[in-house]
């Protein structure tokens, strides 16, 4: 009998309870800045839509760290390593894209509130021109690594979903299930290695979180780091292969690490 | 449903866990899985229910290898004492996030059993006592009605009551609905009368697989006057031995034939049983190791 539609289903269930209060402290914050915008009368920048683009990175990595303690939850439950990892697998996909829609779906709400009801001008924000000038502040020492570093947890790629919409929910549903994959891929690291190799998995995750970055710059045409202008020549199309091998990579590696790991009691 | 294990052996880096382990368990009775601290029984557990794999030989469950295998696997359940510190749902939410995952479960048996220990239903069972921690464990266990049902000292912490509960459930729920259930435990004395069979395992080494009562029966006690009982066991495995003035006592392993009973008893001397509690104790000291039963 298939057990991992059951663990797709139970996993989605908790991680979208997870995502709900998430998503629900993001409208308070939200609101309540949104109120300071009223009182002081000055326009609103980006708004819910580019809150959560930014918030919701670290939070996947966060709800992908967790993900490793359910792996001992379901074996013991005689669940199979495999089945939890194509259940959690499945699962973690499906709320990637069920965030950026509900997100959207917020964000024109609030838009429609703002600008139409209280009559506050309205500005999306173009997180790529953030990039941009930060990208070119920074030199090429060693400040300029860290700072590439933070700077790729906190601001992804991404596009504006005033224009293509559809490629603006696929871009940011790309971007949080790798952060869900990495941080997935760090606890499994941890899980199966100790401590040391689990630090070894986090570099390794910042390393695959700069050049997922790096190739969906080139994928999506935009201007990138000067460190990696070898790159330029590469087409689009080469690109968007190069995230995808570079996902399969990440699953592959996950279920190595599980695959067989013991559960200590 | 039947399991095998077939000289098994377990290595954590350089230090050895359980070495050429092989028994057979083919009958649904309630089995006693002893043997001390260190003894390998968590890990030998462990490998039973795909926690982890050996590292030499084979454990197949009705001729299949158990680990990853999803059939086996859910047929299998294994209960340890284990940490409910981050567990913040109550018991009938755990209970209901365990039901799809277990083909026989009894949801109204399980509510039935969290009545008989009276748990609170509406508290995290991370608020709960230690023994109703391992209470909420025992539900877990009974109500999975798995066919292969391990519980690991899961009594830790419940007070005298409550563990009662749990054997009197066992024994009834294990007669109506029977199944292969292992039963590891320090409480020797306390849990006795719930094995069918035992098997005892020595520093990872498996030691003997036998019926409870064959076993309690290769026992006895021989106490009389000194130089009588010393003639007596003479020939005997001697476990232990108690004096007081005159009058010696001596554990002896091996059955006593109808004719040596008759003659203990024709020279004046008190032929008495040995509980498995002390079998244990004797079998598994250092000092009496292996020759004692060879």
């Amino acid at each position: 009998m298939k057990n991992y539609p059951k663990i797709t289903r139970d996993m989605f269930l908790v991680l979208m309870s997870w995502t709900f209060g998430f998503i629900g402290v993001m409208i308070v914050i939200n609101i309540i800045q949104r109120g300071i915008n009223v009182i002081q009368g000055a326009e609103v920048d980006g708004g819910f839509y580019v809150s959560l683009l930014i918030a919701s990175n670290i939070y996947m990595i966060i709800i992908g760290i967790i993900s490793i303690y359910f792996l001992p939850y379901y074996v013991e439950n005689g669940v199979t390593r495999k089945d939890y990892f194509k259940g959690t697998l499945l699962a973690s996909a499906a709320v990637s894209f069920v965030i950026p829609i509900i997100t959207l779906l917020i964000a024109i709400v609030e838009r429609f509130i703002l600008s139409n009801l209280l009559n506050i001008s309205y500005k999306m924000q173009n997180l790529n021109e953030i990039f941009n000038e930060a990208i070119i502040d920074t030199d090429s020492g060693l400040g300029s690594i860290i700072g590439d570093l933070i700077l790729s947890v906190i601001l992804s790629p991404n596009i504006d979903p005033s224009g293509n919409w559809i490629l603006a929910i696929a871009v940011f549903a790309l971007n949080i299930f790798m952060f869900y994959l990495l941080g997935w891929l760090i606890s499994a690291g941890f899980y199966r290695g100790g401590i040391i190799i689990g630090l070894v998995f986090i570099i390794f995750a910042f390393a695959i979180n700069i050049v997922k970055d790096t190739l969906l710059r080139v994928a999506m045409d935009l201007p990138f780091s000067a460190r990696f202008s070898a790159l330029e020549p590469f087409s689009p199309w080469i690109a968007a292969a190069g995230i995808l091998i570079l996902i399969l990579f990440i699953i592959w590696v996950i279920r190595l690490l599980t695959k067989r790991v013991p559960i200590e009691i | 449903m039947n399991i095998k294990a077939n000289r098994l052996g377990l290595n954590f880096g350089n230090q050895r866990a359980l070495q050429d382990v092989t028994f057979d368990l083919t009958e649904k009775k309630i089995y006693g899985l002893l043997g001390r601290n260190g003894a390998g029984k968590t890990s030998l557990l462990s490998i039973l229910a795909s926690f982890r794999e050996p590292t030499a030989g084979s454990v197949t469950i009705n001729g299949e290898t158990p680990f990853e295998n999803p059939k086996i696997m859910q047929q299998v359940a294994f209960l340890y004492d284990k940490d409910y510190q981050e567990e913040s749902d109550n018991i009938i939410g755990l209970l209901q996030g365990i039901q799809p995952y277990r083909p026989y479960f009894d949801m109204e048996y399980a509510e039935y059993l969290v009545e008989k220990f009276k748990l609170d239903r509406n508290k995290p069972i991370k608020k709960f006592s230690k023994g109703m921690q391992s209470a909420a464990n025992v539900i877990t266990g009974l109500a999975s009605r798995t066919p292969i049902t391990i519980f690991d000292e899961v009594y830790l912490g419940m007070d005298a009551p409550a563990r009662d509960i749990f054997y009197k459930e066992l024994l009834n729920d294990q007669e109506n609905y029977p199944r292969i259930i292992i039963l590891s435990t320090h409480l020797v004395s306390e849990m006795d009368y719930l094995f069918d069979e035992v098997i005892i395992l020595k520093n990872g080494e498996f030691l003997l697989q036998e019926d409870y009562d064959s076993l309690t029966s290769k026992g006895a006690r021989i106490t009389g006057e000194k130089q009588l009982v010393e003639a007596f066991v003479q020939s005997k495995v001697q476990l232990n031995e108690e004096q007081l003035g005159n009058t010696k006592s001596v554990m002896i392993y091996g059955k006593l034939t109808d004719t040596e009973r008759k003659t203990a008893l024709d020279k004046g001397l008190e032929v008495g049983p040995v509980s498995l509690h002390d079998l244990f104790i004797h079998l598994t000291e250092e000092e009496n190791a292996d020759e004692k039963l060879s």
